[in-house]
């Protein structure tokens, strides 16, 4: 039983530094630049942040764990490097329709609502390319799965304080030329800085 | 004599604006996380300017031809399977034109399979259009975004590592590693689209308005409408 215990603490302790190495140290966004479209896009058009983050979690999440059962059989595929993204597109296009599916028949009251962000979380560059930075790791399963939460969380934390910024930089007090998209990249710039500061190194692509 | 020249030829001009003026990256901010990542070097660029020219293309090309009756969720797949196996031949193409190039692009490469112009423009915009000038939109957009991924790839590695291409020049005496990071790809790209915004104003505005402060500029009377925001109070 104290076993039991121990291993569960093991894990916890692992799946957390994966969540938070996720989340701060390898922000998708900051460090990465991957879903910048997608941020962007549900900043221009005041989509909720927080719920678009939570579908695109829970997309990345489920994507992540069916990977793990099929990444043994893609990785010894010769030339797998090639054949790599047409499974993973299948298996996030599997995923992209279940969630869907499931939104149809339990959230019929906000389905209209949020089935553009559904088509948007689904493929864009945040999804595959979280599964692609795991496509040869050597993690177990809770690995992948706190990788997969870790990402969603840390594009909900990166996308807000974009719209924190966007409001602002959109203002009069700005040049028109830089006003709008032009500052809002150069103020992520500066953010990317400064978690460039906090990892000390760059990060391998 | 641009301005007059656009303004003249506006319609015809505007059939080309996704190369410069409605540039898919400076513009709309669509596929730029290789830009601003894995673009820092001219050898990177072109591979990733090759890479999505021929996926890009093709695919929407090809999905062109994918049933309107099918629910849009299965074309959106679709689509994203299309370019996956686009990616196959692609991938090969720019092994074999810049070897080890794709090895230094690690997942940025294989990222072009799910770009925004594919996933969301191509059923939001290029299906919607007729046939022939959809391949001609989508061949300025490749365009466009080979022209910024070059121009920014150059500079980076210009002012990055002191080279070109990975030859060093010489006598070059600027040297800042940090242009190789990603902050310095996002600082870059915002100021290039700052600089296209700057020409979409420039050619959209009245040439009156360009005789009115040459005038001034030999008539310094008045201080209160000198314009410092470089036409931010034309609005």
């Amino acid at each position: 039983m104290n076993n039991f215990w121990m291993d569960v603490k093991n894990i916890a302790m692992t799946s957390g530094q994966i969540a938070l190495l996720a989340i701060f140290a390898q922000n998708i966004i900051f460090t990465r630049a991957l879903g910048i479209s997608a941020s962007l896009f549900v900043v221009r058009k005041k989509y909720n942040i927080g719920i678009f983050g939570l579908i695109m979690a829970v997309i990345t999440t489920l994507s992540s764990c069916l990977i793990y059962f099929f990444r043994r059989p893609i990785n010894n595929l010769p030339y797998a490097v090639y054949f790599r993204p047409f499974f993973y597109v299948l298996i996030v296009g599997v995923v992209y329709v279940a969630v869907l599916l499931i939104c149809s028949k339990f959230l019929k009251k906000y389905i209209d609502k949020i089935r553009p962000m559904i088509h948007l979380a689904a493929f864009n560059g945040a999804v595959l390319g979280a599964l692609l930075l795991n496509a040869t790791a050597t993690m177990d399963f809770w690995g992948y799965l706190a990788f997969g939460i870790g990402t969603g969380v840390g594009f909900i934390l990166a996308s807000y304080l974009i719209a924190l910024g966007f409001e602002r930089l959109n203002s009069d007090k700005i040049p028109r030329v830089f006003r709008g998209f032009p500052i809002t990249l150069i103020y992520i710039g500066i953010l990317s800085l400064a978690f460039h500061g906090l990892i000390g190194h760059e990060l391998s692509m | 004599m641009l301005r007059k020249f656009y303004q003249e030829h506006r319609s015809t001009v505007n059939k080309f604006d996704a190369v410069l003026l409605n540039n898919p990256v400076l513009e709309r901010g669509l596929v730029i996380a290789p830009v601003i990542v894995a673009a820092n070097s001219l050898k990177n660029a072109l591979s990733l300017g090759v890479a999505f020219a021929v996926i890009t293309f093709f695919t929407i090309a090809i999905s062109y031809f994918i049933p309107k009756g099918i629910p849009y969720t299965i074309r959106v797949i679709g689509n994203a399977i299309i370019a996956s196996l686009l990616f196959i031949p692609s991938t090969m193409l720019v092994e074999r034109m810049l070897p080890g190039s794709t090895q230094n692009l690690g997942i940025y490469l294989p990222l072009l399979v799910t770009n925004s112009l594919i996933i969301q423009k191509s059923e939001s915009r290029f299906h919607k259009m007729k046939y022939p000038s959809m391949l001609l939109q989508l061949l300025c957009n490749t365009a466009g975004f080979f022209l910024v991924v070059t121009v920014v790839g150059s500079i980076r590695e210009i002012l990055g590592n002191g080279s070109i291409f990975g030859v060093s020049i010489e006598g070059f005496p600027f040297k800042a590693p940090i242009f190789l990071l990603p902050c310095m790809g996002f600082m870059l790209v915002g100021f290039f689209a700052a600089g296209v915004k700057k020409l979409v104003f420039f050619l959209n505005s009245k040439p009156k308005e360009r005789r009115r402060r040459r005038k001034f500029w030999t008539e310094p009377a008045d201080e209160t409408t000198v314009d410092v925001t470089g036409g931010a109070t034309d609005e």
